[in-house]
């Protein structure tokens, strides 16, 4: 049985040999490739039939959307770091939005703290939160000092990168001089601001009275 | 690569304007983009000059002073992992004191991104190009 069905396969492959050769002696096409020689346009048939791209790029361009969906995580990153530095009293917080002046970052998280131990607090406080709820590690990049900074990477680009500050250095490098151009990210909290804190203490006794008088 | 007596520029308004590497502190053949040199002040500032109404050059750095710095930009072309290479036409460095932190607010031209992987994340903050 086996034998007869080869024998008939081999009967019909036959006959579509003859009829192909019939053909190419007419039109000159063929799709048989034992021949050497491809005329163009039958290369072009076999690309169009066949063709796949043999290399493709290792990384390939971020599509827009992909793009998109960094760009809400880094916000909602940010805001959520920013929360955080909040919670440690961190004063005088912003958050720029540098993406259209810089290619490596995407946001620029700037806080002041008033002492050494404020700012390790800041900086373990926004390392769990990174860590608990998005799963990212800063990038290592030297002992905390005056002037702090931590860099978190969400995609290739490092997406919020955190400067945290003495006040005295933030005068010094004045980085919010140099990225003025960055539009502001409006925050959910109020940040207190350096020179509203240390009025605070003479202003809590104004505003007793001014409660005492409304009611 | 950068080795002793190479002169270098400096890309940033510490005071100094060229310094000459002394030692190269990364490897034994020399520095390249991102690594830290040893280097002695050759040129200043001299602190007199006005470049805006109220601010004077800064003279954080004198002529003579003994320095670490960073190298910014280097003739010698550094491979990257794509396969690409970055060149520039100068050599140029910012100097940093012992930590890391950079002396001066602001650097000048552009810098190579290698710097961020060697943890010099300030200096390519404090940059007006990358």
């Amino acid at each position: 049985m086996a034998s007869d069905s080869q024998a008939e396969d081999e009967e019909q492959e036959d006959a579509l040999l003859s009829d192909e050769e019939e053909e190419t002696e007419e039109e000159d096409e063929e799709d048989n490739v034992d021949v050497d020689v491809l005329s163009n346009e039958e290369i072009d048939a076999l690309m169009k039939e066949y063709g796949n791209v043999v290399r493709s790029d290792p990384e390939p361009r971020k599509s827009s959307a992909e793009d998109a969906n960094a760009d809400a995580e880094a916000l909602s990153m940010a805001t959520a770091l920013a929360t955080a530095a909040n919670e440690v009293k961190a004063v005088d917080i912003k958050l720029f939005h540098v993406k259209p002046l810089i290619y490596w970052a995407r946001y620029f998280l700037i806080a002041s703290a008033f002492s050494m131990p404020q700012v390790n607090a800041i900086v373990g406080r926004i390392e769990d939160i990174a860590q608990e709820q998005y799963g990212k590690i800063p990038r290592p990049s030297g002992k905390p000092s005056g002037w702090t900074l931590m860099d978190f990477d969400i995609y290739t680009a490092g997406d919020v990168v955190v400067h945290i500050f003495l006040p005295s250095q933030r005068e010094f490098y004045n980085l919010e001089e140099f990225y003025a151009n960055a539009p502001l990210v409006e925050l959910p909290f109020v940040s207190e601001s350096s020179s509203s804190s240390t009025a605070r203490s003479d202003a809590e006794g104004e505003s007793e009275e001014e409660m005492i008088s409304l009611s | 690569f950068v080795q002793m007596r190479t002169k270098l520029n400096v890309a940033d308004n510490s005071g100094a304007k060229i310094v000459g590497c002394i030692q190269a502190k990364a490897r034994k053949i020399g520095g390249s983009i991102g690594d830290v040199i040893v280097a002695s002040v050759k040129e200043a500032a001299s602190g007199k000059k006005r470049i805006k109404k109220f601010e004077k050059e800064s003279t954080k750095v004198k002529k003579g002073d003994v320095v670490r710095a960073v190298i910014v930009r280097a003739r010698m072309q550094k491979g990257r992992r794509d396969g690409s290479h970055i060149r520039f036409d100068e050599n140029a460095v910012v100097i940093i004191n012992k930590e890391g932190e950079p002396v001066g607010t602001r650097v000048y031209g552009p810098v190579a991104a290698e710097l961020r992987a060697k943890k010099f994340v300030k200096i390519l903050s404090l940059a007006d190009d990358v």
